[in-house]
């Protein structure tokens, strides 16, 4: 469990990458995890080939939450909407260094791809 | 008189395993208590020696199970005070007695522009069913709120009782959060002589402090016994002319005295409430648990725990940045939640959790009591008998590794 705290985590914890909204984005959607409290407010843009060209977020929640959420920023960037429609919880584990997620801290890691996967939804880009 | 919280630690088996290669140390007993040893042998003699469905066979090991399980509800009975064991029903949990409650009761005596006036702090368990009821019946459901300093403010008591449109008060005679004890004695007599039911959530107070339904005086005690050592079972206390007045709650084997194809009528107190095949062996060592504390004293063990509330509360300010839900008088109950300003407390959960220290963090079950402070979550360290000031040195050492991880 303190495998959840190491160094990469607490580096995108404290300095998250692309902290902000992207204005005039395509993509502009809010998710919440009611049960934690966690929110999170997504901004995205996409290229004239329909890749993900820049994301940004801004929100508040747990190590797990935010550092994933920070690391999604860039780890989806060229991608396709498909593409991010096919990452599962262990792509995002191993995002995160290959990291073992137990059950309770599941919904914290998964927030900001949801909300990129639901916020595409809402564009028609899925 | 000695109290001895090593001795009693031993007792409990679990604590012989490290965590994490760590001392345990157990601070969620307010969701579930550790059992003893001799709840668990007694759980393993049922099915051993004497197993085999209640009130039905007519062989000499269907009356050892009859008798034990009875055996068990007298001494769970007489442990909250009550002189009648009919009166004492065996259910799965808090939860459903108070489910029970409103289904079977409330159904029956909440009507359109009734009001049932419940607290603030209370455990979704005593507010959901209440709330449904309310929607269902449209009836109205009130609230008695809570002080910034977690105490119950029941000054609006008098003006809900004043009209006689309520039928029922439900609250919580000690908050899982908050750890408060409010004036139970005052609000009963209030809510009595304005001729409403008193429904007492006992889920966190009973196993903690000693509970006396004679001298409490109300008409319902919920409460479970997993929160005080016993296994996945819980009772409900009511008084016999309330509970003989009421429909059952559900339908089936052993609650009929007899079943026509087109009407039944229904079997005598308890059993009317007990339908289908009881959990025989939980009950058993739910007994064992009561007979388990009763040898410590509820005095005794509610004077540890508030030893140890009032040390937590001396402690838990080292800690920068920390803030204490509820009362910061040791004359609470045994949960002590916190919050830590720019750390989400599941974080804090998962770095105590690498030390061996386990708490719990998040609603707790009472969402509109952390709406009140304005909180999305919080942490909570909760105390019972095996607990140790070792234990809350352990929490505020990890909690300092928290700052020290995880603020800049």
């Amino acid at each position: 469990m303190g495998d959840l705290y190491r160094e990469q985590m607490l580096e995108h914890y404290h300095e998250p990458q692309n902290y902000g909204v992207l204005a005039d984005a395509e993509v502009d959607v809010h998710l919440d995890n009611p049960t934690c409290g966690d929110t999170i407010h997504l901004t995205a843009q996409l290229d004239d080939e329909g890749r993900i060209a820049k994301v940004m977020f801004e929100g508040h929640g747990c190590v797990i939450s935010m550092a994933a959420a920070s690391m999604l920023t860039e780890a989806v960037v060229g991608k396709t909407p498909q593409e991010v429609a096919a990452l599962e919880l262990q792509d995002i584990e191993e995002m995160m260094g290959g990291l073992r997620l137990s059950m309770g801290r599941v919904k914290c890691a998964l927030l900001s791809v949801n909300a990129l996967k639901k916020g595409l939804k809402e564009r028609g880009r899925l | 008189m000695g109290w001895n919280a090593e001795d009693i630690r031993r007792e409990f088996p679990i604590f012989s395993h490290p965590v994490h290669g760590k001392r345990l140390v157990f601070l969620d007993s307010a969701a579930s208590a550790q059992k003893p040893q001799v709840v668990l042998d007694a759980i393993t003699s049922v099915y051993a020696t004497s197993y085999a469905n209640v009130h039905r066979g007519l062989y000499g090991l269907a009356e050892a199970a009859t008798e034990r399980y009875e055996a068990a509800r007298e001494k769970i009975a007489a442990f909250i005070g009550a002189t009648d064991p009919e009166e004492l029903i065996y259910v799965r949990n808090a939860t459903e007695a108070l489910n029970l409650i409103a289904y079977a009761w409330g159904r029956e005596h909440i009507h359109a522009g009734d009001r049932i006036v419940i607290t603030e702090m209370e455990h979704h368990s005593n507010l959901v069913p209440w709330m449904a009821l309310a929607r269902e019946k449209e009836a109205e459901l009130a609230y008695l709120p809570v002080s910034d300093a977690g105490e119950l403010d029941f000054a609006a008591l008098p003006s809900l009782l004043a009209d006689g449109r309520t039928r029922v008060v439900a609250f919580t005679l000690m908050s899982n959060v908050l750890g408060t004890i409010p004036p139970a004695p005052e609000l009963i007599a209030m809510a009595h002589q304005a001729g409403a039911v008193v429904v007492v959530d006992g889920a966190q107070a009973v196993p903690h402090l000693p509970v006396d339904v004679n001298k409490l005086g109300a008409d319902f005690l919920a409460f479970s016994a997993h929160k005080l050592g016993g296994p996945g079972i819980g009772a409900l206390w009511g008084r016999r002319e309330i509970l003989e007045a009421m429909p059952p709650f559900l339908y089936g084997g052993d609650m009929i005295l007899s079943v026509k194809k087109h009407n039944a009528t229904w079997n005598d107190l308890p059993y009317k409430f007990e339908a289908g095949t009881p959990a025989i062996a939980e009950a058993v060592g739910f007994g064992a648990a009561v007979d388990f504390l009763s040898s410590l004293g509820m005095e005794a063990v509610h004077q540890h725990e508030q030893a140890l509330v009032a040390y937590a509360l001396e402690r838990l300010p080292e800690v920068p940045g920390l803030h204490i839900l509820g009362p910061t008088h040791s004359q609470r109950g045994g949960a002590v939640s916190f919050w830590l300003e720019g750390i989400h407390p599941h974080d804090i959960a998962s770095v105590l959790d690498a030390e061996g220290v386990c708490i719990r963090a998040g609603l707790h079950c009472a969402e509109p009591l952390h709406a009140r402070f304005g909180l999305s979550a919080s942490a909570r360290a909760s105390f019972y008998v095996y607990n140790t000031t070792a234990d809350v040195d352990a929490l505020i050492a990890g909690l300092l590794q928290v700052i020290a991880l995880l603020r800049r």
